[in-house]
């Protein structure tokens, strides 16, 4: 074990992974692995975060009242990695710029927010919602729960979803106009177990039903599904260094 | 391609490395001119109770006077202790309500674009004038669970579903201000004092077993406070190049 004195700051590394549908309405899943690493004042509390939240900063802080910018990168879809997308040509990566709102009514439920505008892959606005009930079992050990949705704009759900003339012929699939509206719900659920001041392991499984335009396109009805889980584990290792 | 971006960075890096070199050179020829220093401190006016985890609805902070504690005191005498080896400190008056209403703003940007509000008051608010340097401890702020912010001096209550956690704690930062330009020099908030404890927070804590409900609990209470302050300011003013060998 790596040597864990006191100090004034606190370095979080550690390796997790992940295990998430292929690309938006797969009914196929792949591992990918995840990163971890922070760096914080020794002593800061390690936030609760959600799987799905956005890297955000909290510039407004009140306690119990957040907000901040919030960024999410959402990975390209490359057509020839995957033979669903055959004929479907790519979709560049796309960047999402926007804010959340985070509010505890109480210390064990949080409600959240985020407003993102994508600029490169897509060009719509994303909207999501969610509440986690935050329940410290013991100090060391929490688990959490709770709904999800998310809505789209026509912009934000077309690239992912639509279908156009070319791609029709190029695919064998039906021509399909996606449009923006209610884009999915969900339930999400993580634990997370601190075994001392410098290891913790965690645990998550996200939900999502797709809804509206991108549940009826023909990527997901004919070759692909609905039903959308992403399943993460992970670990990491917290040392204090002091800087004089 | 390749030669000229690793040239670019390497460049970068030493641009950066040499701004850090000289900032540190800066500060620590300016700790060096400094001869005689006031203290001012104005953490110990109020202790706060706070709940988080499983809490009920009515959940608000609670506080109370301690002003008769005399934490202050206490800590302008450890802190001139310290510090007397290396520097004449001599005593200041001011208004130490003035010095604890101060607060940092919630919208974070602010508190970076702002002059910092408390040089104005050592400049406007502390006699005597015109000493090297001023040093300020106030309170300084840790979340505590997900929703709550603690700060100063106060005892905390970690509730859970299967067991409940008490911790008392002393969060405090110290700025180093010049004292005729009244330039901020340094700032530094305490450290926690180990990294062993079940319940963290940004700053000296510690566990407790006791509720502080019964008769004389007020003494020890303030005995536990007086503790981690007196163990916390060494390390601290270390840290901060004013005192040797911590």
């Amino acid at each position: 074990m790596l040597p864990s004195p006191s100090g004034n700051w606190t370095v979080m590394v550690g390796i997790g992974g992940e295990y998430k549908p292929e690309f938006a309405g797969s009914n196929n899943g792949r591992f990918a692995p995840v990163p971890i690493f922070s760096v914080r004042r020794a002593g800061s509390v390690d936030q609760f975060r959600g799987p799905r939240d956005s890297t955000s900063i909290a510039l407004l802080d009140i306690g119990h009242f957040r907000a901040g910018p919030a960024f999410k990168y959402v990975a390209s879809r490359k057509a020839d990695k995957y033979a669903e997308l055959t004929g479907l040509g790519n979709v560049d990566a796309a960047y999402e710029l926007g804010g959340f709102v985070e509010y505890y009514p109480v210390d064990w439920l949080r409600l959240r927010s985020e407003l993102r505008q994508g600029m490169g892959g897509h060009t719509g606005t994303v909207a999501d919602v969610s509440a986690d009930v935050i329940v410290p079992l013991i100090q060391r050990l929490t688990i959490s729960a709770g709904p999800r949705f998310t809505w789209k704009s026509t912009n934000a759900t077309a690239p992912y979803f639509g279908v156009d003339a070319v791609q029709a012929l190029a695919s064998g699939l039906p021509t399909y106009n996606a449009r923006g509206g209610a884009h999915s719900v969900g339930f999400g659920s993580q634990i997370s177990y601190r075994i001392n001041p410098q290891w913790e392991v965690h645990a998550y499984v996200e939900y999502e039903k797709l809804l509206g335009d991108a549940a009826d396109s023909p990527l997901v009805k004919l070759r692909g599904s609905s039903n959308q889980t992403t399943v993460g584990l992970g670990a990491s290792y917290s040392f204090d260094f002091r800087i004089r | 391609m390749r030669v000229k971006v690793i040239v670019i960075l390497a460049c970068a890096i030493a641009c950066v490395g040499l701004g850090a070199a000289a900032a540190f050179e800066t500060r620590a020829s300016r700790l060096q001119a400094i001869k005689t220093v006031g203290i001012i401190s104005a953490i110990g006016e109020e202790i706060s109770l706070t709940r988080a985890g499983l809490t009920g609805l009515d959940n608000a902070a609670q506080t109370a006077s301690i002003s008769a504690w005399g934490l202050d005191e206490l800590i302008v005498q450890q802190a001139t202790k310290l510090l007397g080896g290396r520097f004449h400190v001599q005593p200041v008056s001011y208004r130490r309500a003035a010095f604890a209403a101060i607060r940092d703003s919630a919208v974070a940007p602010v508190n970076l674009l702002r002059s910092d509000p408390f040089k104005e008051l050592v400049r406007s608010d502390v006699t005597p004038q015109g000493l090297d340097a001023y040093i300020v401890i106030t309170r300084a702020r840790s979340k505590l669970g997900n929703g709550r912010n603690v700060e100063g001096v106060g005892f905390a209550e970690y509730r859970t579903l299967l067991a409940d956690y008490g911790l008392i704690h002393a969060l405090y930062e110290v700025r180093i201000i010049e004292g005729k330009s009244f330039d901020v020099i340094e700032k530094r908030a305490a450290a926690p004092l180990d990294n062993t404890g079940t319940v963290r927070i940004a700053g000296p804590s510690g566990p407790i077993e006791a509720t502080f409900e019964d008769a004389g609990s007020s003494e020890r209470l303030r005995a536990a406070i007086a503790n981690l302050i007196v163990r916390s300011l060494p390390l601290t003013l270390g840290d901060m190049h004013l005192i040797e060998g911590q």
